[in-house]
């Protein structure tokens, strides 16, 4: 099975943009505004929120800030990201975020209904750090191509008991680091624009935590976005995933996901 | 400018529906009527007794191999998720007990197969894998990918029948849900079940087993339904001229039972006297009387009249001993004159003790 999820990972994130590679420049009609996924960052001055993407800030042209305003409050999060010079046609940056979600797991460690994990277990301090590098390259003058590859490591307090896991998908993954200590995700992204103001993005992202027998997770996403201005944008989609978890793999259909997005740009 | 052609559109839509088709599972799952249950076999098929002239049942409700753990659903206990070496361990002292009455039949409730507070252990081919047994049929009560209570996950419990000889057919009969809850505690809660099998039993063709686990905490009319279905589904096999061997945990008293009140012992710290439920027997005492006059009880009512605490089966104190019956089993044809057993002695592995008894083979 692992096998056919990276064939797949692999069609999705390197093999579909060569099919229609040609050399072309950073092309803004494509990516519009809205930059979000790919390495480049937002223009000094802008801000971008959505009801469930972080809030970003165009800090300086090489420097953007990043946090989800309203998960601050159960799990502090903040994340930057840095241009850096491009090579070989990509444009590159890296980001690198914080999290510490000891708070929101401790809401959810309860009794009765809500309850995601038994409140028998204790859930000690912890944080991770994730650093990540993505390249991004105009392959077409519709298509706009990112990579990424990322290290994730967590440091905590205390033992947090294997029982304690959420073996739910995009969560199981995502914590996985705090019970193994570090992990590594690697990603691809396709951007395309349909007409006028309507765009897609379909991506693949791969999490590896080695070293745990649930180490494996794949993940795609597919959006329609819709573009009204540089002010407002509109995502629909569906989230496939599979992963491995403590009773065995399994695929899920997330559908549909959506989401609002507002941006500003402050003088 | 050239964007998407219909020809990536169609490739699009299709690889879309695909994934939709290949990845369709409810958060719970909800039954059919009459469904086929899940078949089992043993990594290593032991030859089973040609000829027999008494076939030993059981019935045991194992409690998901939880032993008497202080869990927070039954017992006034603060456990959600055990250990898997807690799960092993109860699981062998199972096995070290079945080894010793050789049931031939078994019929169990409360078994995981894929829980996360028992460990994902497969409880049902664990017990094949590590006993003597060749086959059973499974019949999910309580399967939803997610419970989101008390940190209780993913869930799979349900009722079981072990053989030694083949099942020849197996099928769940889906009973009544609660008519007590609200429908959101409902969508997630247990969806009890008969498990009806037939078994090929040396020179028979028309021997069934069945299992059943009836509504425990229902506080209207539920329960009675699940007994009166099980016993229609009993006539039924009569009707038709086929002999069973049938029981489970019905989760109330025999006629006649001289204490059915046990809410006053039973309050938990915290917990208010109105938010009690599945303690008092009192208006149940006589929903099992068409079970015992109908058919054959493996522990006659005289018997156990004259002597209960020597047939109690159950107890929700995690200190405690047995202090009232709720598991039975049944015949439309003879038990072995003196060949029952309560075995009170497995207090250390589940909240209930098995019960067992011989059936006589017809020449």
């Amino acid at each position: 099975m692992k096998n056919t999820i990276l064939t797949i990972t692999i069609i999705i994130t390197v093999l579909l943009p060569l099919i229609t590679l040609s050399a072309g420049e950073s092309n803004e009609s494509t990516r519009g505004l809205w930059s979000q996924g790919t390495a480049h960052l937002l223009p000094k001055g802008r801000i971008e929120v959505g009801l469930f993407q972080p809030l970003r800030y165009g800090w300086s042209e090489n420097l953007e800030f990043a946090t989800h305003p309203l998960l601050n409050f159960l799990m502090p999060n903040l994340g930057a990201k840095w241009s850096h010079k491009p090579v070989a046609g990509f444009f590159i940056s890296t980001r690198h975020s914080f999290y510490y979600p000891t708070p929101l797991l401790r809401v959810v460690s309860r009794e009765g209904i809500g309850g995601m994990i038994s409140p028998e277990f204790n859930i000690p301090h912890m944080i991770s750090l994730y650093n990540e590098i993505l390249f991004s390259k105009q392959i077409t003058p519709n298509f706009l191509f990112t990579g990424k590859a990322g290290f994730a490591f967590a440091l905590k307090s205390g033992n947090l008991d294997s029982r304690s896991t959420i073996d739910l998908p995009l969560i199981f993954p995502r914590l996985a680091i705090f019970y193994n200590g570090y992990g590594f995700r690697f990603g691809g992204d396709l951007k395309g624009k349909l007409f006028k103001r309507w765009f897609f993005l379909v991506d693949a992202d791969l999490f590896y935590v080695p070293d745990e027998n649930e180490g494996f997770a794949f993940e795609h996403k597919g959006l329609i976005l819709w573009t009204k201005s540089a002010r407002f944008q509109i995502t629909v989609g569906y989230k496939l995933s599979y992963a491995e978890y403590p009773f065995g793999t399994q695929w899920h259909l997330l559908l549909p996901i959506f989401d609002f997005q507002w941006a500003w740009q402050l003088k | 400018m050239s964007y998407l052609t219909g020809k990536h559109f169609r490739l699009l839509a299709f690889s879309l529906l695909i994934l939709i088709l290949a990845s369709c599972e409810p958060l719970v799952t909800q039954f059919e009527e009459l469904e086929d249950s899940i078949m089992y076999s043993s990594k290593n098929i032991k030859a089973p007794p040609t000829t027999v002239d008494t076939v030993t049942v059981m019935t045991w409700n194992i409690r998901f191999g939880a032993g008497r753990v202080p869990w927070f659903g039954d017992s006034c206990g603060d456990r959600v998720m055990l250990t898997e070496n807690e799960v092993l361990s109860s699981l062998e002292g199972i096995v070290t007990k079945l080894n010793q009455v050789k049931p031939d039949i078994l019929l169990l409730q409360e078994i995981d197969v894929e829980s996360k507070r028992s460990g994902y252990i497969d409880q049902v081919q664990w017990l094949l894998d590590h006993s003597y047994f060749n086959y059973a049929a499974y019949a999910p009560v309580w399967k939803a990918q997610w419970i989101p209570s008390d940190g209780l996950g993913r869930m799979n419990m349900g009722n079981a029948i072990l053989s030694r000889w083949q099942i020849k057919e197996a099928v769940r009969i889906q009973l009544p849900l609660r008519g007590d809850q609200d429908g959101l505690t409902k969508y997630f809660y247990l969806r009890r079940n008969i498990l009806k099998t037939k078994i090929a039993l040396p020179g028979m063709d028309n021997f069934y087993a069945v299992n059943v686990h009836t509504s425990a905490f229902s506080m209207d009319d539920t329960k009675q339904k699940h007994i009166d279905m099980f016993t229609a589904e009993l006539d039924k096999i009569s009707a038709n001229g086929g002999l069973f061997i049938a029981g489970g945990d019905l989760n109330t008293l025999p006629p006649g039972a001289s204490f059915t009140n046990y809410c006053p012992d039973e309050l938990c710290p915290g917990e208010k006297p109105e938010d009690q439920e599945g303690c008092d027997y009192s208006l149940e005492t006589t929903w099992l009387n068409q079970l015992y006059g109908t058919y054959t009880p493996a522990i006659v009512l005289n018997k156990y009249l004259s002597d209960e605490e020597k047939y109690f089966t159950h107890t929700p104190d995690w200190t405690g001993f047995w202090d009232r019956k709720l598991d039975y089993l049944f015949t439309n044809h003879k038990w072995l004159s003196g060949s029952d057993s309560t075995h009170q002695e497995t207090t250390d592995l589940s909240d209930h003790s098995p019960v067992s008894v011989k059936w006589e083979v017809p020449k």
